[in-house]
């Protein structure tokens, strides 16, 4: 009896729900979108940090051994030794760089280079005052080389010459060690795989680059909490759009009630049949919002950060999503409802 | 005649005109807020940003030449000196300390000057580096410096203790930890090491943090290849190449470049964040126009009987038509306005809590959203008004009773 009024309630007023339930959906749609965009934006704006270069600096006063790459790698970190000495360039003392800049290739991301990252660098400063050219043969005193690539960077590397690691190497004679070693490591393992490299090697100094790493994380919270602000703002007037559709709900069928109220049914079993309707519709929505939230966070996902086009099915979201339609919706009937209580049924049987 | 049923109307049943106005209002907010906090985030994320330092260095031209520190207020006289948030000149110089050389840096901490046009503004370290962690304080006389932590941990240094620079005592007020050169380096004052190295007035590097619009296709050109039109468009907009080109134009012997490390990592952050916000925003609009939408279809269904007894009364369609319309306009005007002040609230307590400062809001805005929120509203409207006009207005009336 009871679910045949329900059945009944929703088929008879389709059109009017169908507006509560556009209301509900889009509201789940966005909270799924949100919810996904919510998880996911961490590693996403850790990712386009990654240009920075690295955020995690071995060095040491004395050297840093070759085998802390090896350990930095096997710990999920991008990593890369870097030599450095001096050297004698047409008369002149300049820095010797020595990097194997293909396997630096993540670390060296905002490196500009002109020519080739192979071979023979030189820094955009060093190469005016030498008046240095692609194709140019650098008066190296120890080793002379032709220039195949001019570098810049902003930074130290435009006064230095950056030679392949072995060539540094050979002419320190240093075997085994680095002055310094870059890593890249992910964001959220950064002071795991820190503390792993310094209990590894202790005479060495291994430091977080503090300016990539506070900026990453305080971005990534601004980005969270407007994001959630948004969500609570979009969840308040959908909460509002569907209150109004209710009360006008209950107003519609008021003769109803009133029938229901004088055979006498209570005040609590009519609401509840509101309840069960309600739930229904919200569960409805939940589900149709949440496809469309995933595709849309997809979508998002695609345009922003230019990935392939996923959809990322989670429980938790799913369950999020579900939850606060259901909270809408039933704070809604709440307010709705109070109106109930307030139908006299000898009036309105009498047609006032 | 007109006026006065418009009057009447909205002064009858006041509950459910309080209501549509409230909905429209709601949704005028929270479209206002999001359409103020989305239009301002990018220049708040880059000025969250610079806490990654300096994106622009400038140093002489010649080797082994300096810069004189006289000059440096010129940087404020360029055309995007409003972007440049700060700078820090510096000067390096190599000290025997506790029997090995270690690289001694003036800089400015924290200085008032006097841009060329009179105002006085502040920079320094504090400003340009805003992720510094000292343990200890920052100086503020002279004789007091900063230690590296690298160089803090090998000779033994601590806030309190005392290192000899150039033959004089200076007192460690703090110990930098920056996980980049700073570690291995110990900081005074500028004019403290102009003074002891012999070289006052002189400057070897300045790091500027400016405001910068990331780089595009456009930005990559090569200036001295654009006609005189793509270079002015060049030059107006605030890519960090077309700052750096104006600081060498005002500081005639100094190269400035961009620090691509700091300016490649913004810019790409900066275009992802603008993307997600837009992309979040437009559904979020759409989101408050249908609750606008939905509640004013609502209201108008519900008044199919008011419509009805003005139809058999004999009212034209275009009059009956007007006359919802202009109740409806007045209720998106009044529904807009409120909208647009709790909006803009909305939105400046967003900023606030977000980002610590007020939010900056073109004054277009306010305008317009009222604008659409009064656009929105007869567009709910129209659909079952002219629904209800189309039916014969006795089977509107029998359903009704």
């Amino acid at each position: 009896m009871y679910w045949t009024f329900v059945r009944g309630a929703m088929r008879l007023r389709a059109r009017r729900l169908l507006l509560a339930f556009s209301a509900l959906a889009v509201a789940a749609a966005l909270a799924t979108a949100l919810f996904s965009i919510y998880s996911d934006v961490e590693r996403r704006v850790r990712s386009e940090f990654s240009s920075y270069g690295a955020n995690l600096i071995i060095a040491s006063p004395a050297a840093v051994p070759l085998s802390a790459v090896t350990l930095a790698r096997n710990a999920g970190a991008v990593a890369a030794p870097f030599l450095f000495t001096t050297g004698t360039l047409s008369g002149q003392p300049v820095v010797l760089a020595g990097a194997d800049l293909e396997a630096a290739r993540e670390l060296t991301r905002f490196w500009r280079i002109e020519g080739s990252r192979q071979g023979c660098l030189a820094g955009v400063n060093l190469a005016q005052r030498f008046h240095l050219t692609l194709g140019t043969l650098a008066e190296l005193r120890e080793a002379p080389c032709r220039i195949t690539g001019i570098v810049s960077t902003g930074a130290a590397e435009d006064n230095e010459l950056v030679l392949p690691f072995d060539a540094v190497a050979k002419l320190t004679g240093i075997t085994g060690s680095a002055s310094m070693v870059q890593v890249r490591a992910p964001g959220e393992r950064l002071e795991e795989i820190r503390a792993q490299l310094a209990r590894a090697y202790p005479q060495t100094s291994v430091r977080i680059v503090q300016a990539v790493a506070e900026t990453e994380t305080s971005v990534v919270r601004k980005i969270r909490v407007v994001l959630f602000l948004l969500l609570a703002l979009i969840l308040v007037i959908t909460t509002m759009s569907v209150t109004s559709n209710f009360s006008e709900l209950v107003m519609e069928r008021s003769r109803e009630i009133g029938i229901l109220k004088a055979i006498g049914a209570a005040e609590r079993k009519i609401a509840s049949l509101f309840v069960a309707e309600t739930v229904l519709l919200a569960l409805a929505s939940a589900l149709a919002g949440y496809v469309a939230g995933i595709v849309l966070a997809g979508y998002i996902g695609r345009q922003v950060f230019a990935v392939p086009f996923s959809l990322h099915v989670q429980p938790f979201v799913l369950l999020l999503a579900t939850a606060i339609t259901l909270a809408v919706a039933l704070s809604s009937t709440a307010l709705a409802g109070v109106s109930i209580w307030r139908i006299q049924p000898a009036r309105i049987l009498r047609g006032e | 005649m007109f006026l006065r049923f418009v009057a009447e109307s909205l002064r009858r049943s006041p509950r459910r005109k309080a209501m549509t106005v409230l909905a429209i209002a709601m949704g005028t907010a929270v479209a206002t807020a999001m359409l103020g906090v989305m239009l301002d985030i990018g220049d708040k994320m880059n000025l969250e940003l610079r806490s990654l330092g300096a994106n622009i260095l400038v140093t002489p031209k010649a080797p082994a030449a300096s810069l004189p520190e006289a000059q440096i207020p010129k940087l404020k006289t360029i055309f995007w000196q409003l972007n440049l948030t700060g700078f820090m000149p510096s000067l390096t110089e190599v000290a025997e300390v506790g029997g090995s050389p270690v690289p001694v840096r003036g800089v400015w901490f924290d200085r008032e000057y006097r841009t060329p046009d009179g105002r006085v503004l502040r920079t320094g370290a504090r400003v340009v580096n805003p992720s510094w962690r000292i343990t200890g304080l920052w100086p503020l006389k002279p004789h007091e410096c900063l230690a590296g932590a690298a160089v803090a941990s090998r000779l033994n240094l601590k806030p309190g203790s005392t290192a000899t620079l150039f033959g004089e005592p200076f007192r460690v007020t703090g110990v930098l930890q920056t996980g980049a050169e700073e570690d291995d380096q110990i900081l005074t004052e500028l004019a403290d090491l102009q003074r002891l190295t012999g070289h006052s007035g002189q400057v070897d590097s300045i790091q500027v943090a400016a405001l910068t619009k990331p780089e595009d296709e456009f930005a990559r050109k090569d200036p001295a290849r654009m006609t005189s039109q793509e270079l002015e468009r060049w030059n107006c907009t605030n890519y960090v190449r077309s700052i750096t080109h104006q600081i060498e134009e005002v500081l005639p012997q100094s190269t400035a470049r961009p620090v691509w490390r700091v300016a490649d990592s913004e810019g790409r952050v900066l275009s992802k964040i603008g993307g997600l916000m837009l992309l979040i925003a437009v559904a979020a609009l759409v989101a408050a126009a249908l609750t606008v939408w939905s509640v004013v279809a609502t209201t108008m269904l519900e008044r199919r009987g008011e419509i009805a007894i003005m139809q058999a009364t004999g009212a034209t369609d275009r009059m009956i038509a007007s006359l919802f319309g202009a109740e409806i306009a007045v209720e998106g005007l009044l529904g807009g306005a409120l909208g647009v002040l709790a909006g803009l609230r909305m939105a400046h307590w967003v900023g606030g809590t977000v980002f610590r400062t007020g939010i900056e809001i073109p004054s277009i805005l306010a305008p317009l959203s009222i604008f659409l929120a009064m656009a929105i509203a007869l567009a709910g409207a129209y659909p079952p008004l002219r629904k209800s006009l189309l039916r014969a207005p006795a089977i509107a009336l029998r359903e009704r009773i």
